[in-house]
Parts: structure tokens; sequence; C-alpha cells
């Protein structure tokens, strides 16, 4: 799909308070410009972010997500990073499942000094999400119709759940 | 909901790139909120006066501030809130300066984004619930494990402060390792001499009496946690009173028993009662009780007989368990080496005359097994020495750091040797040299002047040892690929520095983890080394990285420090209200929570099979509430609704 020419995105990122908020904040503090289209959304920890906030997120309208997290190491609750690598990775999985690229939810570290990284990350998400255009949700698949079910050799317990 | 907005233009740092008059317009239309003011410089004194007037005249129930970054003034605006008397934490403030003002050329833009941002922070703060700090009473005495240099000067520091310490030392003597080096790097210094003066403040200052001294014992439990632990420890009878023992030592000769000197790494004998070597402290002997003939049944009685004081041997004393209160728990158990049997190609335990550096040491130690001679294995003065550094460090097979210290003790080593044994041949085989410091470069400038030394780097996997006639043989290879041999009549082993023998024990007995080498984890690596992950729980020394007797004396220190400040005189301890907590009905039992909370503040009880969050011990990150799958645990200040209602309303 062709994006449409004035398409804005609408990025939400969710930075932790130790590392990637403050690193935000040293862009700022450096006066570094980057586009406007990120709406910041602060948690303590990037070990916080659930995934059904990113699935809210792109329900209320958001065509991507980023979430920002201390470098390997150095989560100020120890391994909190660790576990949000670990959701997002499973998240993108299930986002392409329905047919949400992967470019839609970035997961990237950024620490209290980098300043500059940030606006990079910032920069190439925005530009990544505008090239996809606007999140559409896929329309509710028309399922088949249902098999016959299948007849099972009486040795065969079924399964149980 | 009355929900009152302050705009702060931050002089023009702000206003100048944000267009307040549209978006006041915009907030009142779109975020439903009271009012929205302008306001100059809100941090400054006349600012917070100005809003603590206002807030007191238009009694907002909930107040966003849209302003700086929070990690600046939220502190400082929520005193405010509360001077207005309203709860601190119904406040939220929107960062518009260093997240949209300044990073945002464009007015328009900016302030889009700014009032997506208040409006956000608008949403949020409705759900602002009431928080309260709480204060709890605290114990404020302190249980220090080990007795070496880092436990003993917490310990004296503590007692000075005029706090109680329990002082647990495994061993029947006070000093740790360096008490057994005759000399130390970098100033040669003798290891006794200089922990004299503290052991002397430890058992005799005019502040001992604040300090519990308990050899041969050990932490067996805990309960409770920071500012009220319950400390189990378990003490082994050492069948002499320390109190009233004179430390003759004539209960020693009439025992008819040998077994290996631990304390000399098994390089001589002593007997079932010994003093671990002259001049331990305290001055007294311990009898060693599978040792003693009385253990299979013999009704031997001569180091009683001997003894000149009626009742200082007894050998009725059972072993027994004491409990003691605690606020805090220092934990300072000493290091380990590195196995050298981990490193055959090497020889310790099969080629004679190949010895680790603790070995070394007792045998350059006037009250070691030699009398601080050297000798082969034969018994004659040795014409030469290999000195193998970096012995199972810097090697991934084995450990892959460098312990730091080795190479100052084996430099320590080439002084002694040549003082010793003038014209002895010294052979360093060196993966790395690694000396920083002020005066540590001394020892190793002197071993290179020494004629006698020789300086080879291998390459690791690169030295073999092997047993000959003339004495051991070292071939190499060369960092250059160069093979070469030499013979030596004693191989030294620099064997890495690696966690407590008995960490892992401790570690779980305490709750506090340890790293993937075996050392008790610190909290942060530069900012909090001497703070375990678990609050209340503080590390001192080699157990929790290699370091030298410098490093671990101020860790000591800094453990002292932390504790007296944290659990501060006169002062309850106070718990942060930005915590998790469970919804008990909402629990379904899993323990999903459990697994994922780097600070053990989880808890679960099987009979109602509900988890329960110590708020002492939680530090507030929300990983728990984010992996619950029944939605069960709220993330205070972060909960679900709060943020959900941020992102909706950022995005509206």
């Amino acid at each position: 799909m062709i994006p449409p020419a004035n398409f804005e995105p609408k990025i939400v990122g969710f930075l932790c308070n130790w590392c990637s908020y403050a690193g935000a904040d040293k862009a700022g503090a450096a006066q570094l410009s980057y586009p406007p289209n990120i709406r910041i959304v602060r948690v303590m920890c990037s070990g916080r972010v659930d995934p059904q906030f990113v699935l809210e997120a792109y329900r209320g309208g958001a065509d991507g997500v980023l979430i920002l997290a201390c470098h390997a190491g150095d989560c100020h609750y120890q391994e909190g990073n660790y576990r949000a690598t670990q959701r997002h990775r499973m998240l993108v999985e299930l986002l392409g499942q329905f047919g949400i690229a992967e470019a839609r939810c970035r997961f990237d570290y950024v620490s209290a000094g980098e300043g500059e990284k940030f606006v990079q990350v910032v920069t190439e998400t925005v530009e990544a999400v505008r090239a996809l255009g606007p999140l559409i949700w896929p329309a509710a698949p028309t399922l088949p119709a249902p098999l016959a079910p299948l007849t099972r050799p009486a040795a065969h317990a079924p399964a149980g759940d | 909901m009355r929900t009152g907005v302050y705009l702060c233009s931050c002089g023009t740092n702000i206003s100048e790139r944000i267009d307040f008059h549209r978006l006041t317009e915009e907030l009142l239309e779109r975020a439903g909120v009271a009012y929205v003011k302008p306001a100059g410089f809100l941090c400054a004194e006349d600012g917070k006066q100005f809003l603590e007037t206002d807030l007191g005249e238009e009694r907002p129930e909930r107040v966003v501030i849209a302003a700086c970054s929070p990690r600046e003034y939220e502190r400082a605006f929520m005193e405010v809130l509360e001077r207005a008397g309203m709860n601190p934490y119904f406040l939220q403030m929107a960062n518009i300066r260093e997240q949209v003002a300044w990073v945002t050329p464009d007015v328009e833009q900016a302030t889009g984004k700014a009032c997506a941002q208040i409006r956000g922070a608008a949403a949020r703060v409705r759900l602002h619930e009431p928080l309260f700090k709480t204060e709890l009473e605290a114990v404020r005495d302190v249980v220090v494990i080990g007795a070496g240099p880092a436990g003993l000067k917490c310990a004296l520091a503590l007692a000075e402060a005029g706090r109680k310490v329990v002082l647990v030392e495994k061993s029947p003597v006070l000093g740790g390792l360096p008490v057994r080096f005759e000399d130390l790097f970098p100033s040669m210094e003798c290891g006794p001499c200089m922990l004299e003066p503290v052991l002397g403040e430890v058992l005799h200052g005019p502040h001992s009496a604040n300090i519990e001294i308990l050899t041969m014992a050990e932490v067996c439990g805990i309960k409770g946690y920071y500012g009220n632990f319950q400390v189990t420890v378990r003490r082994t009878p050492r069948f002499v009173d320390t109190e009233q023992c004179i430390g003759c030592g004539e209960c020693i000769p009439p025992c008819p028993v040998a077994v290996p000197n631990e304390f000399n790494c098994g390089l001589d004998t002593r007997r079932a009662i010994a003093l671990p070597f002259p001049g331990a402290l305290p001055n007294a002997p311990f009898l060693d009780a599978q040792a003693c003939l009385r253990s299979q049944a013999e009704e031997c009685t001569l180091c009683r007989d001997a003894c000149p004081v009626e009742g200082v041997v007894r050998y009725d004393e059972r072993a027994r368990t004491v409990e003691r209160p605690a606020g805090a728990i220092v934990v300072a158990a000493g290091f380990g080496l590195y196995d050298c049997r981990g490193i055959p190609e090497l020889g310790y335990g099969t080629v004679p005359g190949v010895r680790t550096s603790l070995e070394f040491e007792r045998m350059l130690a006037s009250n070691g097994p030699t009398g601080g001679k050297l000798q082969r294995p034969d018994g004659a003065a040795p014409a030469s020495v290999a000195i193998v550094h970096c012995v199972g460090s810097l090697d991934q097979r084995h450990r892959p750091y460098c312990s730091g210290i080795c190479c100052d003790y084996a430099f320590k080593f080439n002084h002694l040797i040549e003082k010793k044994l003038p014209g002895t041949k010294v052979h360093h085989f060196y993966k790395e040299l690694v000396m920083p410091g002020k005066e540590e470069f001394a020892l190793y400038e002197h071993a290179r002047r020494n004629p006698h030394a020789a300086f080879v780097r291998y390459a690791a996997g690169g030295l073999r040892v092997s047993g000959s006639e003339g004495g051991a043989v070292v071939e190499y290879e060369d960092s250059g690929g160069r093979r070469g041999s030499v013979t030596a009549d004693l191989v030294v082993l620099c064997p890495a520095v690696t966690g407590a023998e008995d960490g892992g024990g401790l570690s779980r007995i305490l709750g506090a983890p340890r790293d993937r080498f075996g050392f008790f984890e610190e909290l942060h690596g530069r900012m909090d080394s001497a703070q375990s992950r678990i609050k209340g729980i503080y590390l001192a020394g080699a157990c929790q990285a290699p370091m030298d007797i410098q490093r671990a004396v101020s860790q000591g220190m800094s453990a002292a420090g932390y504790i007296l400040s944290g659990l501060a005189d006169g002062r309850k301890l106070e718990i942060e209200p930005i915590t998790a907590s469970v919804d008990e009905a909402r629990c379904s039992g899993c323990r999903t929570c459990g697994s994922v909370c780097p600070y053990q503040a989880i808890g679960y009880a099987p009979e109602g099979r509900r988890a329960s969050v110590n708020s002492l011990l939680c530090h507030g990150c929300g990983t728990c509430a984010a992996a619950c799958p029944s939605g069960a645990i709220r993330g205070n200040h972060f909960t679900n609704e709060q943020i959900l209602a941020e992102i909706e309303a950022v995005l509206a």
C-alpha cells in the first residue's frame, strides 16, 4: 500500500525512567530536534511494559510503538530489560500473525547518556512506519466452513485440552 | 473530578516554542480539565509560593504540571502539594521542555505534541490514588558474617557508632586470610601487624563491649527482612572457654593426636587441641572434636589435666544454636582459590614441589610449617622457583576474569625469595601483567631489576608442568609461539580468586543471590557494590568480587555507612509507596510474579495459594505486574488503568 502523501504516523514510546527517559531528556538538553510524532509514556522499568499496553496503543490509533530500555547489564532493577526483550520477541511473533509488521513495534536500548541515539531511534522508527503507512487493522477474516470432524482410531484417546 | 493544569513558561524556554494561548484553549476544550494557568518559573521560590497559594484557592482534586522533566522537580512539586494539604501523589507532570519545546523547532508541531502529552497526564492523574509512606520500627543491631579485614573494620565502625554487632566467624581465629600472611603487598607490612590494631580494638577497645564475637560459628537460618531479621547461628563447641583461658598453651603438647593442620594448608600437623598458629586471636586453643580421642570413646583427659586454670577445658560443651535480632546483615565471607586440580597439566597434586600461592604464603610465614624457610619437598633449599601467574584466570575454560591481586603478590614472592635465598632463580610465567595502584608498581620494578628473575609471557594452555629427577620441569609456549622449558625446585601456582567456599550454602540461607562466577551479586557494579540485591543485606570484601585488602576494607566501611544512614538512630524505616500489591481475589497462585522479581520481594503462602508482596523489599519496578497472567498485581502509581488511560489520551 502506498501511504498517503500527508501521512504523519503516531508513535507511542514506552521509556524506562532511569535510562531511556533520561536519554530523551538528554536529547532535549542538547536541543537535538527530532520528528514530533512520538508520544512518550514513562514507566519505571521497561519490564513494566505489559504487551497489553502495546496492543492498546495500536487500538487507540498508534501506527507504531517503541519500547526503550537500559542496555544489557545496566537495568536499574537488574533484569527488567531482559524481561522486556523476551516479551517483545514474543509480541512481535504474535503481531506478525495479525499482519502487523515488525517495524511497527521496535525495541531498543537507550542509556541516560545517549541523547543522540534516542533521536536516531525515534527518527528511524517514524520513517519506517511512515513508509509502511497507517496501521489498518485487517478485516475479520471469512472463516472457511468447519471441516467434518476426523474419525480417530479407537486406540487414540482424544487428547485433553 | 476537578483537575488543574499549570503551564510553566520556564522563562521563555518553553513559551517561545509552544503557543500557550492555543494550548490552553485546546486543553479546556478537549482534556476535561477545570482550569489552565500559565506561570513563570514554577520551580523558583515565588513560583512554588504561587502554586501553593493557588492550590489553596482553586482546590483542585488533581494537578498536572506541564514543565520540565519530572526527573528535575517532581519531588519539589510534590512537597508543594503536601504543603497545600493535598496528597503528593495527586500530581502528574508533563515533560514539555526536554521532550517537546527543546526538540521541536516548529511551534505548531510543538504545541500539538505538548497538548497530547498534557492530555495523557490529565487522563492519568484522574486515576491517581492517595499514597502514603509507611514507617516501621527497625532493629539497629547488625550481624556481620566473617571476621577478615572487611568484616572486622565494618564491625568496629558500627560498634564505635554505638551499634551492637554480632561477629560470626566460622573458623576459631579472627583476621581472615591476611592474618596468615607474613608480608603484604605493596609495602611489605606484616599481615598480623596490620591487623593487630583492629583486632585489639575489636577484642579489648573501648567499644568492644558492643561486639559479640562468635567463633566456630555459622549462620544457619534467617527470618524476616530489612530492619527486622532474626538470625540463627550454629556454634560448634570449642571446648575451651575463651573468656577464662590465659593462652599459655600448656594443654597442647600432651595431646597424643596428630592431624593435618588446615591452617598451614596441610603442610604440617597439629594436635587435636591446638592454636591455629602462634599469635592467633582470640588467644585460646580449640579442641577438634573429630580428631580428639574422646570421639573414639577413649577417656583421654590429658589436655584438661595440663591446664593450669580450673574449668577452662570443658568436655561437656555441646553444639548449640543462638538467635540474634538484627536490622541488617553484612556478608564478609571472604573468597576461595580456583582448584588447581582442575588444570591437571600444571601438576598440582601429582608433581612434587608444585604449590598453590596460599601454601607458599604459609611457607614464607615465620609462624608457618617451615618457620619461614623455603624448602623443596626433600627439605633442601630451592635453587629455582617458577611462579605461574594467571592460573585458571583469563581463560574461558576456567575463569574468564583477571583476579587483579595475583601479580602483586607474585612480585612480593619474588622480593621475599631474593631476600631469603639470594641468587635463587625466579621464573615468572604470566598471561598479562596487571598491577594498578599508586604503590603497586614498586614490587614489579624490583622484580624487573632482580638479575635472577626471568619473565615469560605464555599463551592460554601453553604451560605444562611435569616431574623429573632434578625437580619440576615447566615446558612453555610463549605468546610469540616459541617453545622452551625450565627446571624449577618449586612451582608456585597463583590461582584465580573465586567466591567464598561455602558461598552457595550461605547464599541460599540468606536469599542473596550469587553471580555466574559464584561471587555474591551486588546491587550495582559501580554505585552500590556493597549492597546485595536483597535490602538489608550488605556485601564486604572478596565475597563480592576479587579484590585486595584496601578495597575489601573500604567496602566493609561502606557497608557500615549504608547501615548507619539506612537504619539511622532516632528514625523509623520509611517505606516508599510506589510498590506492587496483590489482589488476593484474582491471584491464582501460579507464582509467575515470584519468578520474575529480582529482589525476592514476593512471597507465597501455600495454604491460601496466594502471592504477597513485601513492600519493604519491593523496589517498584512493576515487572511482576506486567508478568501476572491474571492481572492480580497492581504496580502502585503505575497501574494498568493509569497507563492505559494515558496511552488512550496521548493518541486522542
